[in-house]
């Protein structure tokens, strides 16, 4: 088992065999075993900080919740956009494009759990292991769209509207996984902090606390 | 229902507003499916938008859940009756091909897939709900659905503008000459024996004095048409934008202010475009 996982993840990340560029049937089973596998070894990772292993389990299991649930809000508006674009023909290829890159980040973000766990063995401050996992997530997220753009370019090649409706997909699930990462914290899980799934104030907004911190940065 | 979806599904690929069809005048939209669509569409979202009030900590609300799901359908079609007239009288001076019927059609077709796109945002505004309580944010991120969905969908007639807009084709510019008896007598020149002739080519290109008459009298040039319509759609976008603002204002609530009880509609005050930057200021601080 553990050997055709990393033959997938090879071809997932080489775009080789049934995850190679261009139309035919999404490889569903692989993509979400990839998915799964992933977002828990780093989630694990990432709760690790404070030795605690309720919040490892948590973390373990919100990393792929993060990465699923992100995308099958987006997705009916991506089947729209895409049906509005004359692109229904190559839905099928878009299809395995984005759910290849999704896979992709989470196969990333495994392979550099032990940066993370080196992070934590390296300092104390919570502050500082906060944004280290921030450049993770950062570098995963650009690994993804190697992949993505790698099965977008023949798309784009054939009908420049392809490129459209990658953006739209981009701009959207960035703009609900911000969402989704700031309801599902804590992640990393703060030693001051109890162990917890979701925080007391978890249904709160990431987009106003910012903008709110922001212009009291600015106006005061 | 399956029927419904193939045709919404048709529609939104764009196969009901094809050019060919566009330049004869005529749009093939089965009216009666796009408007349950639409409608089942609206509400949709409406179900998305109105979940607000229902899970709000103040005030829960289920009757401004089902009056929501109500509302947005109905907002387009108030909309749609308050603005068609005005498109059809500028579109009819600027010469458009289509007639009163086939502008509905048109102009139904671009709400269709307005209304389409709004209700594939629907997760995104559910997934927004559940997770914030900010009123601000979420009216905010509705007025942002509803304005990109609207630029997409009236985007829909404006590509149809072109077609609606350029002159009659040449071929029939010239069958409409041939209809006319008085044309028929009058031309007896050598053009026109080979019109009338055998071969199928000559018959199918106008006679060369034709042409002048098509180019020069009956028609402004396809770009300038063409510019005259986008400019008349562009006019009535603006309307179209305006009023639809204006009338998701009289129709409020949608999404339901928890300082505020359950009303069908709110008083008449003040207008969209104060809200809204009452609505930006709120977000800011």
């Amino acid at each position: 088992m553990p050997m055709t996982l990393f033959a997938d993840a090879d071809a997932l990340l080489r775009c080789e065999k049934s995850y190679r560029v261009g139309r035919g049937p999404v490889p569903w089973r692989g993509l979400i075993v990839l998915l799964l596998v992933g977002g828990w070894t780093y989630g694990a990772a990432m709760g690790a900080y404070g030795g605690r292993p309720l919040q490892m389990l948590y973390s373990a299991s919100k990393v792929p919740l993060l990465l699923v649930a992100s995308t099958l809000v987006v997705l009916p508006n991506f089947f729209v956009v895409n049906t509005l674009l004359g692109l229904r023909d190559d839905l099928g290829a878009a299809l395995r494009a984005v759910l290849a890159a999704q896979a992709t980040v989470a196969v990333a973000l495994a392979a550099m759990a032990p940066l993370a766990l080196f992070i934590y063995a390296s300092t104390n401050d919570y502050d500082s292991v906060t944004v280290g996992n921030g450049v993770i997530f950062a570098m995963a997220t650009l690994s993804g769209q190697v992949t993505l753009n790698r099965h977008y370019r023949p798309l784009v090649a054939r009908d420049p509207a392809h490129a459209i409706a990658k953006r739209m997909w981009l701009v959207l699930y960035v703009f609900v996984a911000i969402q989704l990462a700031w309801v599902l914290r804590p992640f990393i899980g703060a030693l001051e902090m109890p162990t917890a799934f979701l925080r007391d104030d978890a249904w709160g907004n990431a987009y106003v606390a910012i903008i709110r911190k922001v212009t009291r940065f600015f106006i005061g | 229902m399956g029927k419904l979806f193939r045709d919404f599904d048709a529609l939104l690929r764009g196969k009901f507003t094809r050019r060919e069809d566009l330049l004869a005048g005529r749009i093939d939209v089965p009216v009666g499916t796009l408007v349950r669509a639409g409608l089942l569409l609206g509400a949709t979202y409406g179900l998305f938008m109105g979940l607000y009030a229902v899970l709000r900590p103040e005030n829960p609300s289920w009757l401004q859940l089902i009056v929501t799901t109500v509302k947005v359908p109905l907002l387009f079609l108030l909309t749609l009756v308050v603005t068609f007239p005005s498109l059809y009288v500028f579109s009819a001076l600027a010469n458009s091909r289509l007639r009163h019927l086939d502008t509905v059609k048109l102009l139904l077709a671009a709400i269709g897939v307005n209304l389409g796109l709004l209700a594939s945002f629907g997760p995104v505004t559910g997934f927004f709900t559940l997770s914030t309580d900010s009123y601000p944010f979420m009216l905010f991120l509705n007025i942002v659905f509803f304005a990109i969905s609207g630029l997409v969908g009236l985007g829909f007639p404006r590509r149809a503008v072109d077609s609606v807009f350029s002159p009659a084709p040449v071929s029939r510019v010239q069958s409409d000459l041939d209809e006319s008896p008085e044309e028929g007598r009058d031309h007896d020149s050598p053009a026109d024996e080979g019109a009338s002739g055998d071969d199928a080519d000559a018959s199918d290109a106008p006679p060369p004095e034709r042409q002048i008459i098509h180019t020069a009298t009956m028609s402004p040039r396809p770009s300038e048409a063409s510019a005259r319509g986008r400019q008349i759609f562009g006019i009535w976008l603006f309307i179209y934008a305006i009023v639809g603002a204006q009338m998701g204002w009289i129709l409020r609530p949608f999404v339901g202010s928890p300082d505020l009880p359950f009303e069908l509609f709110r008083e008449r005050e003040s207008n969209f475009f104060a809200a809204l930057l009452n609505t930006i200021e709120q977000l800011l601080y």
